[in-house]
């Protein structure tokens, strides 16, 4: 939802981006999301946008339904603090809220916060940040831990977290490195990670859906009536944001340490054509970043494209379109149905059972 | 300049005639109370208050969080909001208030504590002593203001903290304003000299006008604000604003157990004021109209003018008249207090205003006039 009201999300560098929030276009956007069923919306984290943590709590009075995820990272501030500013918001949003936990992905936009880690450190500092967030919310008493970064003695809080069925948020854990991938064990609910070829993903997941832990994808889509109409849509994107994003993005890639992000940028860079799968088009990740990787095609080509995902594990879909509330509207009318019926037929007893989960978990 | 009062927000839990001292449970104060909270707010609009005071601390929400809620429900009043260095990086923290002040359009304004209890900052793992929990504030607010100015990337190496190349595309919006009024709070002399060099307006607590006289008069020669917290009794006769006062501690003498609460919160505390405000208390009237008598059981803030509507109004303008530019009051019962201050109070304060300006500041109607002390019985 950060990116409301651009139509072509990432062509421009972070810097000249207004980070000014548009409350009406982003209300809007949010009742969209809940017509349509949408389970939540991404509130990103970045120095060139709003904070997502105030912004949802705006957002939360106005819009009545929608999820708001919520996108930290460590580092930025105390985890008691933390766990305050989301159990306000849980208490305002009657628990519509949850997490997307970062590592952070470039170490200059830290640094310009007072964070000087490198890659490995913040995701050890990551896991004392949620080990402590997590002892607040398992409210057991006073907390008291003492580890490398963080220090909390006798901490305690008079703000709950507040949902029905829930004493703590659920937490969506971003990244695709090693280090992101125990985390994600050790801490999330879900594994949010970038898409590759379904067989390569099952490999790289395997050891996450061992544990019991559940793996989305962030993918971008551009789903037409036909075929043709959808790569005539994706090539005129192209034509239109030109050269000048590509150069954007390579800028980036020189200072991002993220797993994710360069090695999807470096694999949209080095392969000899731009589909990945039937399906899974890398064109756009040059000029628009690495979340731009997305599916492409007809509304049954990108449906049986979901369903190819849900073969190995995935459970979870963030989706981003360009611009959103159209792209937002052709899924729901029209990809949703059809994932749905397919998912239904299949053949997989297993799947059958996490149909729920699925017809929930469509996000924006 | 116009006198500006505001009011502290009433907490979750509080309701008319009930206090965190006298009831409200610790649980209800963490809780935002939208419903009631929002009337008060509203309620506030309509008498004249500028802007409500928004606590922080680990028994209440967080301040940032609750105004944006309640902002959204409001339309013109301000947001006071409370914090502290050391629980968040700087560049965080003007992330999160500058977007509350594009969701506000500027309504609100900044109320700086350093903390005042070592163990609650321990719990947030902050384990500085009270003189270096300036000296990071001092940093904190530097880099802070630096941001404000607006003036390209923030460069910053210091004891505390160290930024570099900071950016940040949201920036602080306001019809008026680049940056938030920044209210310094606390007695100290640390927190009297980080109001001069980093704040807008110097925030402690009340003392009587001879006595703040001369502490405040570093603060506004650096042409800086005066702010006072305090609270108010005011009622159509003086008997009857004493009555008031007295049902207020009524059954809460000083060995209850509300009062051993307040004891052991200010016995853990390093806060010159608190302490300083409960050395106070060992008279129960400072002057005719400034009570202590239920700074035992209330809290330190609960030093109260008390007295009838022109009582009360012409000892605001004894403060006016030395300096004093703005005050964050409370009162009980907590609407009530501030519906009576708004249509009775502040009208009076608005005439005998004028004629201070008119007449210049210093000679206007002080403390010398035929008021006689009450003599205690």
């Amino acid at each position: 939802m950060s990116s409301v009201g651009e139509k072509w999300r990432g062509a421009k560098s972070r810097a000249v981006q207004s980070g000014i929030p548009d409350l009406e276009a982003h209300v809007e956007f949010c009742r969209c999301a809940e017509a349509f069923e949408i389970d939540s919306v991404l509130t990103a984290f970045g120095f060139h946008r709003a904070d997502p943590i105030v912004l949802a709590s705006a957002l939360g009075m106005l819009a009545t339904k929608i999820k708001f995820m919520i996108a930290v990272r460590s580092g930025l501030c105390s985890p008691a603090l933390f766990v305050q500013q989301v159990n306000t918001l849980s208490a305002l949003t009657n628990g519509r809220v949850c997490l997307n936990v970062v590592g952070g992905h470039t170490p200059n936009e830290q640094r310009g916060y007072g964070d000087f880690l490198a890659h490995d450190d913040r995701y050890t500092r990551t896991d004392e940040f949620l080990t402590v967030c997590r002892a607040f919310w398992e409210g057991n008493g006073p907390v008291n831990f003492k580890g490398v970064h963080y220090h909390i003695e006798n901490g305690r809080l008079n703000t709950p977290f507040i949902a029905s069925g829930r004493t703590a948020p659920e937490i969506f854990l971003g990244g695709s490195s090693a280090q992101a991938l125990q985390l994600a064990v050790r801490h999330a609910h879900c594994l949010w990670t970038l898409p590759r070829r379904p067989e390569e993903l099952a490999i790289r997941i395997q050891g996450v859906l061992d544990s019991e832990k559940e793996v989305g994808i962030l993918v971008s889509m551009i789903a037409r009536p036909s075929h043709a109409e959808a790569l005539s849509a994706a090539q005129a994107m192209l034509v239109e944001i030109g050269n000048r994003a590509r150069k954007t993005h390579q800028d980036f890639s020189r200072v991002s340490d993220s797993v994710a992000f360069t090695s999807t940028l470096a694999l949209a860079e080095q392969s000899s054509s731009d589909w990945v799968t039937d399906y899974l088009w890398a064109g756009a990740v040059p000029y628009l970043g690495a979340p731009a990787i997305a599916l492409v095609g007809s509304y049954d080509e990108v449906a049986d494209g979901i369903i190819e995902f849900t073969k190995v594990g995935i459970t979870q879909f963030l989706f981003l379109g360009w611009p959103d509330v159209p792209e937002m509207t052709r899924f729901s009318e029209e990809v949703r149905p059809r994932v749905l019926t397919r998912y239904n037929a299949g053949p997989d007893i297993s799947q059958e059972a996490r149909l729920d989960e699925k017809a929930e978990a469509n996000r924006l | 300049m116009k006198l500006k009062f505001h009011w502290r927000l009433l907490q979750g839990g509080e309701t008319q005639g009930v206090t965190r001292a006298t009831g409200a449970g610790l649980r209800a104060t963490g809780l935002p109370d939208l419903k009631p909270q929002i009337e008060f707010c509203r309620q506030a609009e309509e008498s004249g208050i500028t802007g409500l005071l928004t606590d922080i601390g680990a028994a209440k929400p967080d301040p940032i969080v609750l105004a944006a809620g309640l902002g959204l429900a409001t339309e013109r009043i301000e947001f006071i909001v409370a914090y502290r260095s050391g629980l968040t990086l700087p560049t965080t923290f003007v992330q999160q208030l500058n977007t509350l002040s594009a969701l506000l359009n500027g309504r609100l304004s900044l109320n700086i504590v350093a903390g005042h209890s070592p163990l609650e900052q321990r719990s947030y793992g902050d384990y500085l002593g009270h003189q270096e929990r300036y000296a990071r504030t001092e940093e904190f607010l530097a880099i802070c203001r630096a941001f404000w100015r607006n003036d390209g990337p923030v460069n910053f190496d210091g004891s505390y903290y160290r930024i570099e190349d900071g950016t940040l595309n949201t920036p602080f919006i306001s019809p008026q304003r680049s940056f938030p009024e920044l209210f310094i709070a606390g007695g100290s002399d640390e927190a009297r000299n980080l109001a001069i060099s980093q704040g807008t307006l110097w925030m402690r607590l009340v003392d009587t006008p001879e006595n703040l006289k001369m502490r405040i008069a570093p603060v506004l020669a650096a042409n800086k604000e005066v702010g006072l917290r305090m609270s108010i009794i005011a009622r159509g006769t003086r008997e009857e604003s004493w009555r008031a006062a007295e049902r207020l501690v009524e059954g809460l003498d000083a060995s209850s157990r509300d009062a051993e609460k307040e004891k052991r919160f200010m016995l853990k505390s390093d806060s010159v004021s608190i302490r300083e405000t409960y050395a106070l208390a060992e008279n129960e009237w400072l002057n005719p109209w400034l009570w202590t008598g239920a700074v035992r059981t209330h809290g330190a803030p609960a030093v109260a003018l008390v007295g009838s509507y022109d009582e009360v109004a012409q000892a605001l303008i004894d403060y006016a008249s030395i300096g004093v530019t703005q005050f964050i009051l409370s009162g009980w019962p907590k609407l009530d207090e501030m519906i009576l201050f708004g249509r009775e109070v502040l009208p009076r304060v608005r005439k005998l205003e004028t004629a201070l300006h008119s007449h210049g500041l210093h000679n206007a109607g002080n403390a010398a006039n035929a008021r006689t002390p009450r003599t205690h019985a």
